[in-house]
């Protein structure tokens, strides 16, 4: 990662600069905010969202919740405890909990109390003015190396959505969509939002 | 091109529904407002950008501006024709003239007073609220198509700037970059943009 993501580093509580947190960490960690790890390190989820956040949000997991309750595919919504294995895939040693605005997961072995400890099938991020560096960057490369098959990029504010693909281990953009268009999910083929649903 | 939108097309002024028009016809148009022509259709410039579109437009404009001073290429602002030889190579056959925000040129043998016979080095499209669908969608593919190598979104209302890089006739995602990330240009490799000085205002 050659960004530079100061800006969402909190001030480190426990240990030294550079130390490298585990989900064993994560479990006791005592912040009055939310808090994601990403590779061991600690990032502060965004203030509360705004308006056209949680518009967005509410337009897209309603008609996946709707879609869903039959089937054993489940639609998650932040703050859900997502614990992605990349670079260690001992639960303990995990350096990666995130919260995603919105995944679905089909597998439901990988569902527990605590959250999902494994990969999402479908992962929908919404940009909000401090997160578009962690969504688009960092968590975009997480969630590549994870192998989260299927990553949406939700814009509110110039009303588009990014929809990536993984091919190979890579994300493949397929398109961004605007205006009047209608995007489809990959994940669940029966499934397509029309973009002014979702930013209505 | 099924992707074409109904409101970006203006009403055919001359012939049937269907007819491709080409750069000879566009020279003939007496449209009151701007167009494009794109794959032979003819599509309105949207209204009059707003204020956030043209002040990122001149500093963006301004920044390649200063750094080409005194160096073969030259940065070209909108309204400025662009001729692509998509389709069809033979300039009053063409059928694509598009009018990008920003762009490098690098060749100075295709220019002309009546504008780029040619493919520009590097195109900055600015999204407005209008011109979404067709700078990401249909203004991607055509850039693609003509080998502009590099190709700028800019979001102003998010200020995201999504960088592409034409790579064996296709184009790879390098990054979107934000906050207080710098933009680093392809074709000119000395120069790098930072965001937060784009959408100063």
């Amino acid at each position: 990662m050659d960004g530079n993501y100061k800006e969402n580093i909190l001030t480190e509580p426990i240990g030294e600069y550079g130390i490298e947190y585990t989900y064993a960490d994560y479990m006791k960690f005592e912040f009055e905010e939310m808090v994601e790890l990403i590779r061991g390190k600690i990032f502060r989820m965004s203030p509360a969202p705004r308006s056209s956040h949680q518009i967005a949000a509410g337009n897209i997991y309603g008609p996946l919740w709707h879609l869903l309750r039959k089937s054993t595919c489940q639609v998650f919504i932040a703050p859900f405890d997502v614990i992605l294995p990349i670079a260690n895939k001992k639960r303990d040693k995990a350096t990666t909990v995130v919260q995603p605005d919105i995944c679905v997961v089909c597998n439901p072995e990988i569902i527990e109390e605590a959250g999902c400890f494994g990969v999402p099938d479908w992962i929908i991020e919404i940009l909000s003015p401090h997160t578009r560096k962690k969504d688009l960057q960092l968590k975009y490369d997480v969630y590549e190396e994870a192998g989260v098959k299927e990553y949406w990029i939700v814009m509110p504010q110039e009303k588009l959505i990014e929809v990536f693909i993984l091919e190979n281990g890579k994300y493949r953009r397929v398109k961004t969509y605007a205006q009047d268009d209608e995007v489809p999910s990959h994940t669940l083929p029966e499934l397509s939002f029309k973009l002014e649903d979702v930013f209505d």
